[in-house]
């Protein structure tokens, strides 16, 4: 039996318990926790390298065997994500001491960041639709309990909608997965994926409604056109490092089971689902998210706003369903989540430097501190994608995959978001960075280039995507053969 | 003969567990009404109490026809927790409070 | 606040709140292969607690069960974790159980399972869990420790 693959979910779980008995000595789980997160991407990149020469790693939760018992799945999609997962927590840890208050510390910060986690790698790593919903509960409970730290009074009025919301879709979920049971009799998503292709064609138009109606509840939490209207106001309200680990992981846990599910169970009617749908809802989420980016001059508005065209470019690689199309949704994905972080923790020290969050006052914050300044200017072009980081790489592989399946206006729309992202960003830059020298500079400089570092650390594994896309490619192109050919993943989960 | 009275005792069973069934709803439902309705908030907890009590006849009934004892406990844990629900509603409607810093 | 005269509710309560706490102990023991278990049985024993809070008040029941609930809540935790990492250190797979029939003294033939060891996590975060939400609703004074969080 090979429990690795349940490692990356049980080691926070226990991290969480423990720093939960010292709440109050800050030092030492400060200390406890950049230690054991170390140590934890030291194992999950083990596990990475042991999946990608070996092959895929089933655990079976109490040695039930796969359709009956609980499958936890690593395979080349999901633990690339659980390390990325791991890399952007890993900075996030080293961020939070300089960004948080005591007070905020104190109050179990480090338990429900260690829940967090154990419940984005849960999500990510389960071969189970039921156990999928408790992966979600499991992370939406830790981020009711981030979101409110802090007891502001906008964090607790945004954070009513944010339960109610989320509350809503884990009930249409647990819907969805009564009618997914009653119609194929099994939980398992690679047992599901084998039981529908044997109901007769003529019938296949009820397991296309279900696989909207889930769509929908993932659409809500990956915040896609129509039903991203909750996550601006509720990932602006809290702490910069909360908010950098919610725009990082929650709403990609979201796209990523709508990537699992349309990828394994329901790819009868891509027709309708993915080449009608999702194009278009693609196509609508680009453009609205990156309007809503230059309607604001808050500026951390500005970059929760750049989380929406994001998920409209990973979508859009999904309705494609071709090798260029996942590859490339792959490689953004990961990017996306590793960029995002770093601009979240990048805003937050410009927040403290500039001393406020209001775009029109604030100006020639370059002047003292031009690190702070030249790295803006460097996650701004990367998330853009200017050649040659990582976004370029993604966006050539999605929009070679549009093209070649002569979708024009889906081409024309992501190369008009991509350039008002970037107008977006670079607001912030000209407008904020350059300029008179602005009064009320905050003359704490060690805190703001503490709250750098760890920035750093992740543009740099974001710079690495992009240069180094040689090394990076071919596993992306691997991960995107093994998606459109699903037997390896039914065989790895109910065979092994 | 003895067939016969063994099916005639069970039609008659399923024929009162039915009535019953009918009447504990009927009931639960004026008492809902008084719940809301209620003059009084003593009313209302007076109402709760007794919905309760039906519930635990319901779950009675359910175990008869499901042949089971294994919803036994259920009553009894019912039972508790109104009883304590209650205890709850009638402190609060006398002292306003319901656990005190300290009650001598 | 008038001093009232609750006799009733005091002497019941001495009868009632050990009832309930042998009934939670044979809940707990039952959630075997019956209705019952880890979650049930701690709601039960909260619901004790919780009554001789309501009629004895905050002070007194505090100086009797000087038990921090959070830390309570924290520990059940670690045991359920720990209680599915255990079976890791024999290799087989996580939250994997064993089980057997023992002869106790006493008590004769019993059916044993470490799965016991889990529920019995899940009754003190059950415990730990009711109590904290109730009592911080129920006791919410001004001088809180954690009203004033700054922002």
């Amino acid at each position: 039996m090979n429990n690795l693959a349940i490692l990356p979910i049980i080691l926070p779980l226990l991290a969480s318990v423990i720093v939960a008995f010292i709440p109050s000595k800050l030092n030492i789980v400060r200390k406890l926790s950049q230690a054991l997160m170390v140590i934890f991407l030291i194992i999950v990149g083990y596990i990475a390298w042991l999946v990608y020469h070996n092959g895929v790693i089933v655990t079976q939760g109490g040695g039930w065997d796969a359709p009956f018992g609980i499958s936890i799945v690593a395979d080349y999609l999901s633990i690339l994500l659980v390390l990325t997962t791991y890399i952007i927590a890993t900075a996030a840890v080293f961020y939070a001491p300089h960004s948080l208050s005591d007070q905020q510390e104190k109050f179990y910060f480090y338990t429900f960041y260690f829940l967090l986690i154990s419940g984005v790698s849960g999500a990510f790593l389960t071969g189970d639709l039921f156990n999928l919903f408790v992966f979600f509960e499991v992370l939406l409970m830790a981020s009711y309990g981030l979101i409110v730290l802090g007891n502001g009074k906008a964090q607790l009025r945004e954070s009513l909608k944010y339960v109610l919301v989320n509350l809503f879709s884990s009930m249409l979920f647990v819907t969805t997965i009564a009618f997914i049971y009653s119609l194929v009799g099994t939980v398992n998503m690679a047992h599901i994926a084998e039981r529908v292709e044997a109901i007769p064609a003529e019938q296949q138009g009820i397991i296309t409604g279900i696989g909207v109606l889930l769509f929908f509840v993932f659409a809500v939490k990956a915040a896609i056109f129509p039903l991203y209207y909750w996550l601006p106001n509720s990932y602006v309200v809290p702490n910069p490092v909360i908010s950098a680990l919610f725009g990082a992981l929650l709403t990609k846990i979201g796209i990523y089971s709508i990537f699992r599910v349309y990828t394994l169970i329901f790819v009868h009617d891509t027709a309708f689902t993915h080449q009608q749908l999702f194009i278009w809802l693609a196509i609508f989420t680009m453009l609205f998210g990156v309007i809503g980016a230059l309607s604001t001059n808050n500026v951390k508005l500005i970059v929760t706003y750049n989380i929406i065209p994001a998920i409209g470019f990973i979508l859009m690689g999904i309705g494609l369903y071709s090798e260029d199309g996942l590859a490339g949704s792959v490689y953004y994905l990961m990017h996306d989540m590793v960029v995002k972080a770093a601009l979240f923790f990048l805003i937050g020290a410009l927040v403290v430097a500039a001393g406020t969050k209001d775009l029109s006052k604030m100006s020639g914050v370059i002047q003292r501190f031009p690190l702070l300044g030249w790295l803006f200017f460097l996650g701004t072009i990367v998330l853009a994608g200017v050649p040659p980081f990582s976004g370029f790489i993604g966006k050539l592989l999605l929009l070679r995959g549009a093209l070649s399946q002569e979708y024009f206006l889906l081409t024309i729309v992501a190369l008009l978001s991509s350039l008002l992202i970037l107008l977006s960003m670079i607001r912030i830059f000209i407008r904020g960075f350059w300029g008179e020298k602005m009064e009320g500079m905050t003359n704490d400089n060690r805190k703001v280039h503490a709250l750098t570092i760890p920035a750093v650390f992740l543009l740099a594994i974001s710079i690495f995507l992009g240069v180094g896309a040689e090394y990076v490619l071919p596993y992306v192109d691997t991960i995107s053969t093994y998606l459109l050919d699903r037997t390896e993943y039914i065989s790895a989960v109910l065979k092994g | 003969m003895q067939d016969q009275l063994e099916q005639f005792g069970e039609q008659m069973l399923n024929v009162v567990l039915i009535i019953c069934f009918v009447t504990l709803t009927i009931s639960v439902l004026l008492l809902l009404i008084r719940t809301f309705k209620g003059p009084s908030n003593a009313d209302r907890a007076v109402a709760i109490d007794t919905i309760g009590v039906n519930m635990m006849a319901i779950t009675g009934l359910v175990a008869i026809q499901l042949v089971t004892d294994k919803l036994n406990d259920v009553v009894l844990l019912i039972g508790i927790l109104l009883f304590i629900g209650t205890i709850a509603i009638a402190k609060f409607i006398e002292k306003g409070v319901i656990i005190e810093q300290n009650n001598h | 606040m008038k001093q009232s005269n609750d006799l009733i509710l005091r002497t019941t309560t001495q009868i009632i709140a050990f009832m309930l706490l042998g009934f939670s102990v044979y809940l707990f023991f039952a959630g075997h292969n019956a209705p019952g278990g880890g979650f049930i049985g701690g709601l039960m024993t909260s619901a004790a607690i919780i009554l001789m809070y309501m009629t004895y008040g905050f002070e007194k029941i505090e100086k009797i069960i000087p038990i921090n609930f959070r830390t309570l809540t924290v520990t059940g935790l670690l045991i359920a974790v720990l209680a599915g990492m255990g079976s890791m250190l024999f290799g087989a797979s996580f939250l994997s159980h064993a089980d057997g029939y023992y002869h106790l003294p006493l008590i004769g033939e019993k059916h044993l399972a470490t799965a016991l060891i889990f529920d019995l996590g899940v009754y003190l975060v059950v415990v730990g869990i009711t109590l904290t939400i109730i009592l911080s609703i129920a006791t919410d004074s001004e001088d809180e420790s954690n009203q004033n969080v700054g922002v």
